[in-house]
């Protein structure tokens, strides 16, 4: 195996730009999967054996997997990765050794640093931080607590309780979610993707590491790459993925099929790979409104997302960072970058006009959404807030959840949808169900709790743009829902007039018969109208 | 014939002692076995209010509960087998009485839970110091075959140098950590959380206040 590192020179980085930086930076860490650093005397703890040999007989399955690993080839025992100081929070003594159950990141970065680092600020890193101060009002109020320990905390992560007696708190525990705050401070869970006790890279590298959290309403992230050719194609040429090499880097070692590995963290040509998993991402999608987003990389090895304001934080300048510390700022990329990275993926298998192409349709439904549902709902919903018309508690109120679901499920199902290619999820299961949400129940609620002062608050808001002019346009019929109205009869003096009349005629004909031929009757009255 | 005879030195005097002195002897073996027995049974522990504590999680473990019926008592564990080690182990524990008696409010919750751990560490001393004898009372390693397919090999190749408490702790009283890894801090404030006391208090009673 060659350790190769890839100097890596693009144009537009003749003056150092911030974001050249940090991308030059990243384009030398060599494409190859990281090598561990660390010399080997530095593992294969004597106790090892004594281990084995008893877990072999006591929990034979788990013993069995990492004898199937890598680990077990290099000579990596259970104590390397589980040995403990007493005076850890989480140590105990097990069989006349001190050892920790939890593995944290910060454990596993003894040997594979680069991976620790990437993924420490990452925002699967920080994924219970971010949703920590939310998940109450959600989790313990409309459900129980119980429900954050079953549901949010498995993929978001719980933060660690050790009790006085050395137990870890049930509660807390188990738990491999992937931003869980660890006993030793480190934030997320390795054995989130990678199934321990075997970390196969194969297994991480499959769609499937990613499906426990991005499935279901909200990140139907699955569904939407099955749905996508780039999973139709991988379904059927998998055996041609080369999932266990070594550095798997798209174009060279597989050209089958993109997982979501590939482009969300795989080397491809030139781009390295990364453990920071949201690098690549322009957007945020899983917000209210979506925003370009800076990364910007603190000294300290800390990262922050910042929404694009066009005024990129000055390097060297501090900034306060989400649990309210403060760092200093090392590098920022703007969004552009971080859309340059994504689109050289691409380009491994696509060709430029193509993938620009592809992204352009994908910015204009994030702005599509933005403008016409997420901007304005989130306007109105803080007008009845500020108005006092809605209370300051989150769900005790319908329009509340009306809301909710608006951004947070189907807008994120249309937005994701989009981003990945799957036309059932940016549509049907997506932006079609913004727009009924938005228009057959966001809007009526609220108007119902605006009370005298909806047209004030609700409809002044839509006459903002031109979205929402096409509900002013009362009298435009249209058969898709098999009614046009029976032609008005026509002074024929007008030729325009005429004209409708024709259409109007011959569409409302169609609609007697059958639902096609209305269609197609509508189609020649579009035709005729334009 | 042979003819009998007494040395001279074995009086009337003397030999009445030796079959007083014997007798007592006698009766005072048969009062130690039954007083042995008596202080070993849960009735007699749990006559401090400070033991029913102790005796809470040892009532929901499987050594109160067995399907086979078998209790061990708190003797049965915390005694010595024989006559005389029994009768040194209770000599040595009268001075729990004297701590009982004069030294801090046992019978409180929170003294009694602070001061826990430091009972544990020393009663599992006392095991390993007699290579967990009396656990071996009932459990005899060769006959162990346990429930799961491999327990029996477990104790067969892994259990060299090892004695039962080594592994077997935490097992029938409240869970204290290992004394490597037990942390003070931690303990005082799980039982103020518990206990609902303010922030501190624990530190206090420890320090006799």
């Amino acid at each position: 195996m060659t350790l190769a590192v890839r100097p890596f020179v693009i144009g537009p980085c003749r003056r150092l730009r911030p974001w050249c930086v940090l991308f030059l930076g990243l384009a030398a860490i060599p494409a190859l999967a990281a090598k561990v650093e660390l010399a080997p005397e530095n593992w294969g703890h004597p106790a090892g054996a004594d281990c084995v040999s008893c877990h072999a007989k006591a929990s034979p399955g788990l013993a069995q997997q990492w004898q199937d690993s890598a680990h077990e080839k290099a000579g990596v025992n259970c104590m390397d990765c589980h040995q403990a100081a007493s005076e850890d929070v989480d140590a105990i003594e097990h069989e006349g050794q001190i050892i920790a159950t939890i593995v944290s990141p910060k454990d596993c970065g003894r040997c594979h640093e680069t991976e620790y680092r990437d993924q420490a600020g990452s925002v699967h890193a920080e994924a219970y931080a971010i949703i920590a101060e939310r998940v109450p009002a959600l989790a313990h109020n409309v459900t129980g607590p119980a429900m954050q320990a079953a549901g949010c905390d498995q993929c978001h992560g719980s933060e660690v309780k050790v009790r006085g007696d050395g137990t870890l708190d049930p509660k807390t525990w188990p738990n491999s979610g992937i931003g869980r705050i660890n006993p030793d401070g480190s934030r997320g869970s390795c054995s989130s993707c990678h199934g321990r006790h075997q970390f196969s890279k194969a297994q991480a590298r499959e769609p499937d590491a990613c499906v426990r959290c991005h499935s279901g309403p909200d990140s139907p992230d699955k569904e939407i790459f099955e749905a996508s050719k780039h999973g139709m194609i991988y379904a059927a040429r998998r055996d041609e993925m080369n999932l266990g090499s070594d550095a798997w880097v798209a174009g060279e070692d597989y050209t089958a099929a993109p997982t979501c590995v590939t482009c969300h963290m795989g080397a491809a040509g030139k781009i390295p790979s990364t453990h920071d998993v949201g690098m690549r991402n322009a957007w945020s999608l899983n917000t209210p409104v979506s925003e370009r987003q800076y990364l910007v990389v603190l000294e300290d090895g800390g990262k922050l997302e910042l929404a694009d304001n066009g005024k990129p934080p000055k390097r060297g300048s501090e900034i306060e960072k989400a649990d309210g510390t403060s760092g200093r700022v090392k590098v920022v990329a703007p969004p552009e970058r971080r859309r340059k990275i994504m689109t050289m993926v691409c380009l491994e298998c696509h060709a430029k006009t193509f993938t620009e192409g592809f992204m352009d349709q994908f910015d204009d439904v994030v702005e599509l959404y933005n403008a016409k549902f997420g901007e304005p709902a989130q306007a109105i919903m803080m007008d009845l807030y500020e108005r006092g018309l809605l209370t300051p508690l989150p769900f005790d109120e319908p329009l509340e959840f009306t809301y909710w679901e608006l951004w947070h499920d189907e807008g994120a199902r249309a937005r994701h949808g989009a981003s990945m290619a799957s036309p059932n999820h940016a549509w049907w299961e997506g932006m079609y169900l913004v727009g009924r949400n938005f228009y057959s129940r966001f809007l009526p609620e609220a108007r119902a709790v605006a009370g005298a002062e909806a047209s004030a608050i609700v409809d002044a808001r839509l006459q903002q743009g031109r979205h929402h002019a096409w509900l002013a346009d009362t009298e435009k019929a249209n058969p898709i829902l098999g009614y046009l109205p029976a032609p008005v009869p026509q002074p024929a003096t007008a030729a325009e007039d005429a004209g409708d009349s024709a259409a109007s005629k011959e569409a409302g004909a169609g609609s007697d018969g059958d639902t096609a031929g209305g269609g197609a009757a509508a189609a020649t009255g579009a035709g005729g109208d334009d | 014939m042979i003819r009998f005879r007494a040395p001279l030195f074995i009086t009337r005097h003397v030999l009445f002692a030796l079959v007083a002195g014997g007798l007592g002897g006698i009766v005072f073996m048969f009062f130690l076995l039954e007083f042995d027995h008596f202080t070993s049974s849960n009735e007699f522990c749990t006559t401090c209010h400070s033991m029913t504590y102790a005796e809470q999680a040892y009532q929901q473990s499987v050594h109160y509960n067995s399907p086979s019926g078998v209790r061990a008592t708190c003797g049965d564990c915390h005694v010595s087998e024989g006559l005389i080690m029994a009768t040194y182990d209770h000599t040595v524990g009268i001075k729990d009485l004297i701590k009982q008696l004069f030294g801090p409010e046992y019978d409180d919750p929170a003294v009694n839970l602070l001061h826990l751990p430091e009972a544990a560490f020393a009663a599992r001393d006392w095991f390993r110091k007699r290579d967990s004898a009396t656990c071996k009372r009932c459990h005899t390693l060769e006959a162990i075959q346990g429930t799961r397919a491999n327990t029996a090999a477990i104790h067969q190749e892994e259990t060299e140098g090892k004695t039962c408490i080594d592994c077997h702790y935490n097992i029938v009283h409240r869970k204290v950590p290992s004394r490597e890894t037990f942390k003070r801090e931690a303990w005082n404030a799980m039982v103020e959380q518990e206990l609902g006391l303010p922030s501190g208090t624990a530190a206090k009673i420890l320090a006799g206040d």
